[in-house]
């Protein structure tokens, strides 16, 4: 698994290589993947492309197996795979395509306070934070919700909270589907599901996971930025987590129920983390009705981390988050696969697209964004490792004609876990970034080397590729300043 | 007796020993290490017993299953163990297990595990007759 990858990467233009069909038997579309030449060496390092490849095989899949520049080895899908299948051809759906991490996401909250503000309060600040949102293993939330109520908010989404003053209108209109996706059964989720997830909505976690308080470094599409409201210099938070225990046990029973399931379907499959069911099929349902609430489950908990960080804001600087003007910007999910509909060889099709590590771009004028960003297209929000950058970006028309309306989600990981920890050994991580300006508080030691700057990819090679290939436009570019990990 | 080893973004578990129920320990064992950094902290003053049902010839998925177990009792209870007693046949696993709960003050956390994987998943006896096992642990 750890082997370079041989097979044909045949380049496309400047920023796609193309996997052909005749590659592997099965396959029933090429590979495509979107990668600038100063990272398709890296792609070729690992199994990443094969798996790209072996995702081709899948039944009803449209137009292509593809993925983004952030592409790494996942289990079964590669991070940063896109796969869109048609359920009127026996199209299928994936735990596999949506990872256990189910609509794992990004939100950026702005604010009216700029660097001079903070800089004097960082660590006042950062300390504050790292008491008030939980992270890290084994530690439960401020807020606990019953068997009952943990139902009719995987039912409701974000507009489950606004009826108990933890989310405004204005928080609702800025999430991606709002904050609900239609469709969600509650009663298909596992009672082991329930009770990893009773009082773990509004947790961190650990891993990748982080609250940033991040700078606005650059701007670079000054019209987008103005929409949004942001401004050189200005201070913002950046969450990044999604659906905690209970996602990840409702991929793990999906994963167990589609123990054979497969075969009964007639589906070969060259690698057994590609378990699937037809869409149409009483297991494609089931897995949908209970990803569905995962993915609202997912939204809450970003939502209650976001009114964490606003309190601690509000806390610290004593002046109520509304008078900070901290406002949701944006809030996209990375793990996920949505019903959408798509221009597929010259007609249009209603399409499962399967997003694993890759974030929707809708562009300008499509009727899911936002009215305040129709003019702009969809915001990005691509978030990089803690000691160089994060990335806003929109949507652009190319997405639509590429890649089923999609970008990538990240940096990606170069070092393995084991690696970096090597790298670190005699290190104080914490303290090497407080000499580059970020304060950094995480619950273990090993957290903050495993997750060191260069244990990642730069983010802006990633981001260069998306823009260049007219993905998704840069808008803003910011700087960490303080990081909370677990 | 166990080892960690490094899996792109996430962490092997490898396990080599001389009986089918040293394996379910050890295995045990490893996953308390990439759960804390300090296993040898973890007192055993609590007990639950734990039975999986088998399905013959499946003993990666018993294996699975297990390791399973053991992150659905941490996150759910925040049990930590550290002794067993196994037994292993053809109907599947049963186990009295030891621990305590998490306490952040002593444990000191190293690793939130999202769930056990399929990739890679093996229980095999090798040629000198030491049963040799793998699994991969999703960070």
């Amino acid at each position: 698994m750890k082997a370079a990858y041989t097979g044909p990467l045949e380049r496309v233009n400047e920023y796609c290589w193309r996997i052909p069909r005749s590659y592997k038997q099965g396959m029933r579309v090429d590979g495509l993947i979107y990668v600038s030449d100063a990272l398709v060496e890296q792609v070729r390092q690992d199994q990443a492309p094969e798996q790209v490849a072996n995702v081709a095989t899948l039944p009803g899949i449209q137009v292509a197996s593809l993925a983004m520049p952030d592409i790494h080895w996942g289990y079964g899908f590669t991070i940063g795979g896109v796969c869109a299948t048609d359920p009127q051809e026996g199209g299928v759906i994936s735990p596999g395509g949506v990872g256990y991490d189910i609509n794992c996401g990004v939100r950026l909250v702005r604010s009216n306070l700029f660097e001079n503000d903070v800089r004097p309060h960082l660590d006042t600040l950062v300390d504050a934070l790292f008491r008030r949102v939980p992270s890290g293993i084994g530690r439960s939330g401020k807020y606990h919700f019953d068997a009952r109520e943990l139902r009719r908010l995987m039912l409701e989404g974000v507009p489950y909270l606004q009826g108990r003053g933890l989310a405004s209108e204005a928080d609702i209109a800025h999430t991606e589907a709002e904050g609900r996706l239609e469709g969600a059964e509650p009663e298909r989720v596992s009672e082991r599901a329930l009770q990893r997830g009773a009082d773990q909505c509004g947790t961190l976690g650990a891993g990748n996971h982080f609250l940033e308080v991040q700078v606005i470094d650059e701007i670079f599409d000054a019209n987008a930025a103005a929409v949004m409201g942001l401004e050189e210099g200005m201070v913002c938070v950046m969450i990044h987590s999604g659906s905690r225990g209970l996602g990840y046990q409702v991929c793990d029973d999906a994963l167990k129920k589609l123990r054979g399931v497969p075969e009964k379907y007639g589906i070969e499959l060259p690698d057994r983390q590609l378990a699937c069911a037809p869409v149409l099929s009483p297991e494609g349902a089931d897995y949908l009705g209970a990803m569905r609430s995962a993915a609202n489950y997912a939204w809450c908990n970003r939502q209650l981390l976001m009114h964490l960080a606003r309190e601690t804001f509000a806390e610290v600087f004593g002046r109520p988050w509304e008078a900070l003007q901290m406002s949701l910007v944006y809030d996209v999910a990375h793990n996920i696969a949505k019903f959408e509909d798509h221009r597929i060889n010259g007609g249009h099709k209603k399409v499962w697209v399967h997003r694993k590590g890759a974030t929707r771009a809708f562009p300008p004028g499509h009727p899911e964004t936002p009215s305040l960003y129709k003019k702009i297209g969809q915001p990005v929000l691509i978030p990089g490792d803690m000691g160089r950058a994060s990335w806003v970006l929109v949507g652009q028309p190319g997405s639509m004609e590429q890649t089923f309306g999609t970008t990538c989600h990240g940096a990606g990981r170069v070092m393995s876990r084991h690696q970096a920890v090597r790298e670190a050994k005699g290190r104080r991580i914490d303290e090497e970034l407080a000499e580059r300006g970020v304060v950094a508080r995480a619950r273990s030691w090993r957290g903050l080397a495993e997750e060191q700057p260069d244990a990642y990819k730069d983010v802006n090679l990633v981001v260069d590729v998306v823009d260049r290939a007219g993905l998704s436009k840069k808008v803003a570019r910011m700087r960490p300043v303080g990081v909370i990990k677990g | 007796m166990f080892e960690t080893f490094a899996h792109t973004a996430d962490l092997g578990l490898r396990v080599r020993a001389p009986e089918l129920t040293a394996v379910f320990e050890d295995a045990a064992q490893g996953f308390l290490a990439v759960l804390i950094d300090n296993p040898e902290e973890v007192a055993a003053v609590e007990e639950r017993e734990i039975a999986i049902q088998g399905v013959a010839g499946k003993v990666d998925d018993l294996l699975f299953d297990w390791l399973n177990e053991l992150l659905y009792l941490f996150e759910t209870d925040r049990m930590l163990f550290c002794d067993f007693d196994i037994t292993v046949d053809e109907a599947g696993l049963k186990a009295t297990a030891r621990g305590e709960r998490f306490d952040p003050s002593r444990h000191h956390a190293a690793h939130e595990i999202k769930a056990i994987t399929y990739h890679g998943l093996k229980v095999a006896q090798e040629e000198g007759g030491d049963w040799l096992a793998e699994v991969i642990v999703d960070i």
